[in-house]
Parts: structure tokens; C-alpha cells; sequence
């Protein structure tokens, strides 16, 4: 490794030259090689070899999106309570009260989102 | 056989970079989101490997907040994708050029 | 693990507050949801209470070395809720008028503020990343939160990428700095750097990416694009939270990263970051004359200010001593001041806006139709601008003496050069208020009671500093790490 102050920024150009260099090339080899054939078929949606039929653009539901979005939150939230189950009894009430106090916390959200008519299917 | 930590760590560089570069070149809002979650998890793989290196549980602890705060993000920004798809019907970001200079 | 309770008490009863926020937004009937903002108010109030029982007490450290409460936190932490205050009264009637929903914007706000709170005493790299977020994460939704609006959606689609793609960059610097040093606490970090000299290229890549992280949270060039369309299409309130509180939550990690646990490699990042600096600055001080919307003028202004306060972190040096206290001191004086110019003026923004519109043409004539909002309005722009003897003169004079005391006196000179280049917007501002014929805007303007309280705080804290900046200076010097 090069030493003295510029060699810390020549380290940093480095990095940055290999990664310019790494980029450009997997970019530059996908254009070199990959095969240009304009038809109309490849601008098509491919959907299992079955021509696709009607528009792509149709509407869901939106509370699809809400239960799912709800769903990551609360179930990304439980990660916590993990670590605190496995040493539960080496914790005393203090850890106890503030883990009840976390999923209060969690439960006002749940609560909010109920209030809001979130969970209603309509 | 084991594999050396190393190995996890360029893993993990190769990662983050692919989704670097993917925010960059790619023009459709929720590829650029997969590609900065992408970068989201190479950071985790390196956390994980580090902490595993060093024998020691830092690694894993930082993992937990990352995801659960990337979960918050998955959230919030999956909404305002929704929000302009909603009054758009476009997730391209060549589009959303209202507020230019 | 015992708990300082005491050390955490702003941070507990802000939390608190949110709760009963969150419940009185549910039960409360859509035509009485003005009353949830008296309730933040109190919140903040309180938290500001809790906050000033703990000032002049001896350091408390807490969480294992992660929390610490000091004069540096306690200082931030009050000028956080007080930036929290004026912004909730800056909001008021503008959400009223505008038909935002008000339950979820006061509760938003205070889950940022309790962000900004936590990140001011966060000494460990994983407690800055989450509080970080917590900042952010509010912020987005409040930039959208007028979700008719399609500017809105785009202001909070620019800010959500630019901010998780910076995060992300971020904690791959993180990462790497855990794997070379095996700790995430910032004074550990200090030692064990100067420990393994073994690996310093790749604590120094690592650096790079933590500054590109925060680059973009203090809207840093090259890394400000998100900056101006995020402030235009937010609400007006949004945009100067944005630009006062969450910027300075950003400077105060990267202060605290700097300064503690990366001011061994001072040497490699200095003059990187006073490139950063002289460009951010200039960048936004150049972009700014062509501006003709108020709230993008003011955005670029804050680019270039941002550029101001980046500016001492040129000067710090490798082994400490006074060259680097006087230089976080100056950051900070520049932070807490920064602050109420910033706010007047947006507030100003936002007391027109309604009836006079957000363009620079709307203001012409100003100084005839409402004399006392023009009056208001120039002493912010020429704060901004450092013209003595206004606070803003101050807070340049202490970068000034910070960068002249590093003996970097190119970096002066750039500054100097910037602060005649930004005179020249502000004062087309001023010149279009007062010496050009009234247009066909609304004769005097009917300012909200709340409104009148923000612009009269942050004029008097304005003229105040100006006129005794010792005031500032002292306190800065007392708040810093170093």
C-alpha cells in the first residue's frame, strides 16, 4: 500500500477507479455482446409464452397495499422481542415493564390504524 | 468446508455496488427502491460477517436496527409510490419532473 | 443494565407526549382537530422543561456508554425544541387553510423532533443511524402530506430516494469502521484507530463514505439536488423544519463523528471537506441569483449556509488543542443562529404566502402595502446575508476567526467572496420590496396571532445576537466535545 499523504487519497482512487472500471465493463460487455435483433415481438410483455392480451394497466384493490405495508411494519417490529425472550429470565421486571411498554407502543399504532378504518375491507 | 470471511465481505462489496449501480441506471422508482434495499442488505451481510469474525454480537445487534429501519422505509416509501402511481398511473422517474432548478 | 431515567427524561416525556397525541387525533371529531395543537404544544413545553432541569448539571452517561448527556447536548437538544415550537406555530393556520390533516402533522413533527433529541446524545455509530432515521423517516411523510398534491408527492419521492440511498452509503462506511476497529462507540473508535495503522486505507475509504452519508442529510454538494424541489413542493412549515431542524440534526452527527472518533485521520479528510464546503457554497450561492421562487431562494441560501458551517471542519487538526474547540464552537454559534434567521424568514414566506403568493415578483412593493412584514422580512434576508448588525454578521465572524485562527486563509477569502456574491439575491429581494411601485397584491396583510409570535421571536432573537453575540459565542464555546 502507498504510503505519505497523497498515497491515502491514491488508495481512494484506487477503490474508485476499480469500481468506474467494473461498472463500464460488465455494462460494456452486456452491449457488446448481447445480440440486436429489433421485432416487434420483443417489445412485447413476456408472460409465459402466452401473447399477452388486454391492458397491463388494471386496477387492485388499494387495501391490498394497506394490509400489506401494515404487515411489514408489525411483523419487522417483532424482531425485538427475540432477543429479549432468550435471556428473559436473566432480565429483571424493569426489562419486563419496558418490553410492555414497546409493545404498547406497537399497539397504539395498531389501534390508530383500526380507528382510521384501515382494516376494514370496504 | 469452510468459507473464509473474506469471501462474504466481496460478496457483500459486490452487492452493495450492483445496487449502487442500479439506482443509477435504472429510471423506474421501485427498481431504484429493490436497488437501495439491495445495498440495505449488503450492509447487513457485512455487519453480520464482521461480528462473526470478531467473535463478537455488535455485528448481529447493528442487523436488527438496520432491518427494522429499513422496514420503516419499505413502508413509508412504498406509500408515496403509491400516492403518485395513484394520480400518475407511472412509477418512471423521467416522468416526475415537476420541480425542476 | 441500570438506566439513568433522569439522563432520558426530555426523551421519555416527548415520547409520552407523542402517545397522547396519537390517542387525541383518534378521538377527537374532524372539526375540533385544532386542539391537538395546543397538546404538542404543551408536549414540547415540557420536554423543554425536562430538558432545562438537566442544563449545568454534571455529564450523566447512560445505555453503556452510548447516551450521554453534556452542555453540547442540552444546548441542541433546546434548540431543537425550540425550532419544534416555531414551526408548530408557524403551522397552524397554514394547515387550517390548506386542509392538511393536522392529528398526523403535529404527531410526525414530534417523532422527528424526538430524532433530533437522541441523536444529540448518541456517542456510538448505531444510535446516530437510527435516530438519524428517526429524523428522516417523519420527514418524508410530512413532505407529502398534502397528498392531492402532485408537487407534494414529488417532493416526498426526491427526498425519500436521495435520503435512504445516502443511509445506505452510510452504514457500508459503518460497516467497514466496525470491521476494522470491532466497536461502534465514537471515543473507542479514536483509539483503536490510532492503534491499527495497518488498515488505515481502508478507514479512510470508510470516512469517505460516512461524509457522503451526511453529505446529503446537510445538503452538501454535490449531494443538495433533492434540497430545493423537497422545500418547494413540501408545505411551507415542512420545508423550514427541513431546512432549521432536521439540517442541524445532520450537522450534529457529523460533528460528533468528526470530531470524536475520526479527528486522527484529520490530515486525509481535511481537504476534502473544505472542497466540499467551498463548492456547496458557492454551488448554492451562484444557483440562488437566478431563483425566482421564494422558497427555492431560501433553499439555496440554505445550501450556501450549509457551506458556511461545513467550512471550520477544514481547519481541525490531527492533535487536538484550541485550533479545534474554536472551530466546533464556531459550527455551532453558526447552528444556533442559523436557526432563527432561517425560521423568520420562512415564516415571513409563509404569512404572505397565503394572500401575496410564493414568487419574488409577488413582494414588489411590499414596503408600501404591509410595511411591518417588509421590515421583518429584510432584517432575516440581510441576517442571512451578514450584514452587521444583524446576528447572521456574527455567526460569519466566527467561522471567519475559526478558519483565520486554522491558518487556512484561501478558505477566508473564498467565504468573503461568497458572502458579497449572496448579498447581491438577498438584496434584490429587499430592492423589489421597497423601491419598486406596489403591484396588484393584497394591501396590508391580516398575520395570524401564532404566526406574529414566531416572527417576533426569531426578530428579536435576531437583533439580540446581533447586537450582543457574546451571548451566542459564549454558549457555543461551552456546548462543544473537543
Amino acid at each position: 500500500m502507498p504510503k505519505g499523504y497523497f498515497g491515502e487519497y491514491l488508495t481512494l482512487a484506487f477503490f474508485a477507479g476499480m469500481m468506474l472500471l467494473l461498472v463500464a465493463g460488465t455494462l460494456g460487455l452486456n452491449k457488446l455482446v448481447s445480440p440486436k435483433v429489433h421485432r416487434d415481438e420483443k417489445y412485447l410483455t413476456y408472460e409465459c409464452g402466452v401473447d399477452p392480451v388486454g391492458g397491463g394497466w388494471s386496477q387492485t384493490q388499494i387495501r391490498y397495499y394497506l394490509f400489506g405495508l401494515l404487515f411489514v411494519v408489525f411483523d419487522v417490529e417483532a424482531v425485538f422481542l427475540f432477543p429479549w425472550a432468550v435471556v428473559f429470565d436473566k432480565l429483571g421486571t424493569a426489562a419486563f415493564v419496558e418490553m410492555v411498554i414497546f409493545i404498547g407502543i406497537l399497539a397504539l399504532g395498531l389501534a390508530y390504524a383500526w380507528r382510521k378504518k384501515v382494516l376494514e375491507w370496504l | 468446508m469452510r468459507v473464509p470471511g473474506a469471501a462474504y465481505l466481496i460478496v457483500s462489496a459486490i452487492l452493495f455496488t450492483t445496487g449502487a449501480v442500479g439506482v443509477l441506471v435504472r429510471r423506474n422508482v421501485l427498481v431504484m427502491f429493490m436497488c437501495i434495499e439491495l445495498m440495505l442488505n449488503a450492509v447487513n451481510l457485512s455487519f453480520v460477517t464482521l461480528g462473526r469474525m470478531m467473535h463478537a454480537l455488535d455485528g448481529q445487534v447493528a442487523v436488527f436496527f438496520v432491518l427494522v429501519v429499513a422496514a420503516a422505509e419499505v413502508v413509508v416509501g412504498l406509500a408515496i409510490i403509491v400516492a403518485i402511481f395513484r394520480r400518475r398511473a407511472s412509477a418512471d422517474a423521467d416522468q416526475i419532473n415537476l420541480l425542476k432548478w | 443494565m441500570q438506566i439513568d431515567y433522569a439522563a432520558v427524561a426530555p426523551e421519555l416525556v416527548l415520547t409520552g407526549a407523542l402517545c397522547i397525541v396519537l390517542v387525541v387525533d383518534l378521538v377527537l371529531p374532524d372539526n375540533r382537530k385544532g386542539l391537538i395543537m395546543p397538546v404538542s404544544l404543551l408536549g414540547v413545553a415540557g420536554t423543554l422543561l425536562a430538558l432545562l432541569a438537566l442544563a449545568g448539571d454534571p455529564t450523566r452517561t447512560t445505555l453503556g456508554g452510548m447516551f450521554v448527556v453534556d452542555s453540547f447536548a442540552v444546548t441542541l437538544k433546546i434548540l431543537f425544541c425550540v425550532a419544534a415550537l416555531l414551526t408548530l406555530a408557524m403551522s397552524y393556520d397554514y394547515l387550517r387553510k390548506e386542509g392538511i390533516h393536522q392529528g398526523e402533522f403535529y404527531f410526525l413533527l414530534l417523532c422527528s423532533l424526538l430524532g433530533m433529541l437522541t441523536i444529540a446524545s448518541s456517542r456510538d455509530l448505531l444510535p446516530i443511524f437510527v435516530s438519524l432515521e428517526l429524523v428522516s423517516v417523519p420527514a418524508f411523510v410530512l413532505a407529502g402530506l398534502q397528498k392531492i398534491d402532485v408537487k407534494s408527492n414529488e417532493a416526498a419521492l426526491k427526498f425519500f430516494l436521495f435520503s435512504i440511498l445516502s443511509t445506505a452509503v452510510m452504514l457500508f462506511g459503518m460497516s467497514l469502521i466496525y470491521g476494522i476497529t470491532g466497536t461502534t462507540n465514537l471515543a473507542e473508535i479514536a483509539v483503536r484507530l490510532a492503534a491499527t495503522p495497518v488498515l488505515r486505507s481502508i478507514a479512510v475509504l470508510s470516512v469517505f463514505f460516512v461524509v457522503v452519508g451526511f453529505g446529503f442529510k446537510i445538503s452538501a454538494f454535490p449531494f443538495q439536488w433533492w434540497v430545493p424541489d423537497t422545500y418547494e413542493g413540501s408545505p411551507v412549515p415542512v420545508a423550514a423544519f427541513l431546512s432549521v431542524a432536521s439540517k442541524t440534526a445532520g450537522f450534529v452527527g457529523l460533528l460528533q463523528i468528526m470530531f470524536i472518533a475520526f479527528h486522527g485521520l484529520a490530515d486525509v479528510w481535511r481537504p476534502f471537506i473544505a472542497a466540499v464546503a467551498i463548492l456547496t457554497m458557492t454551488f448554492g450561492n451562484l444557483v440562488a441569483l437566478t431563483q425566482r421562487h421564494i422558497v427555492r431562494l431560501l433553499a439555496y441560501s440554505s445550501i450556501g449556509q450549509a457551506g458556511y458551517i461545513l467550512l471550520p471542519l477544514a481547519v481541525v487538526n490531527v492533535n487536538g488543542g484550541s485550533v479545534n474547540h474554536e472551530a466546533f464552537a464556531a459550527s455551532i454559534a453558526y447552528l444556533l443562529i442559523y436557526a432563527f434567521m432561517e425560521m423568520g424568514a420562512f415564516s415571513v414566506a409563509v404569512a404572505y404566502g397565503r394572500e401575496g403568493g410564493y414568487f419574488i415578483d409577488d413582494y414588489a412593493g411590499l414596503g408600501y402595502r404591509a410595511p411591518g412584514l417588509a421590515v421583518v422580512m429584510t432584517v432575516f434576508l440581510f441576517s442571512l446575508a451578514g450584514i452587521p448588525p444583524l446576528a447572521g454578521w456574527a455567526a460569519k465572524l466566527f467561522i471567519f476567526r475559526a478558519v483565520i485562527d486554522g491558518h487556512e486563509y484561501w478558505l477566508a477569502v473564498a467565504m468573503a467572496v461568497n458572502t458579497v456574491i449572496a448579498l447581491f439575491y438577498y438584496a434584490k429581494v429587499v430592492r423589489r420590496m421597497f423601491f419598486e411601485p406596489a403591484g396588484d397584491g393584497p394591501l396590508g396583510v391580516k398575520v395570524p396571532l401564532l404566526l406574529q409570535a414566531t416572527i417576533a421571536v426569531s426578530t428579536v432573537m435576531v437583533l439580540l445576537v446581533g447586537i450582543l453575540p457574546d451571548l451566542a459565542a459564549h454558549l457555543a464555546r461551552m456546548s462543544t466535545l473537543v
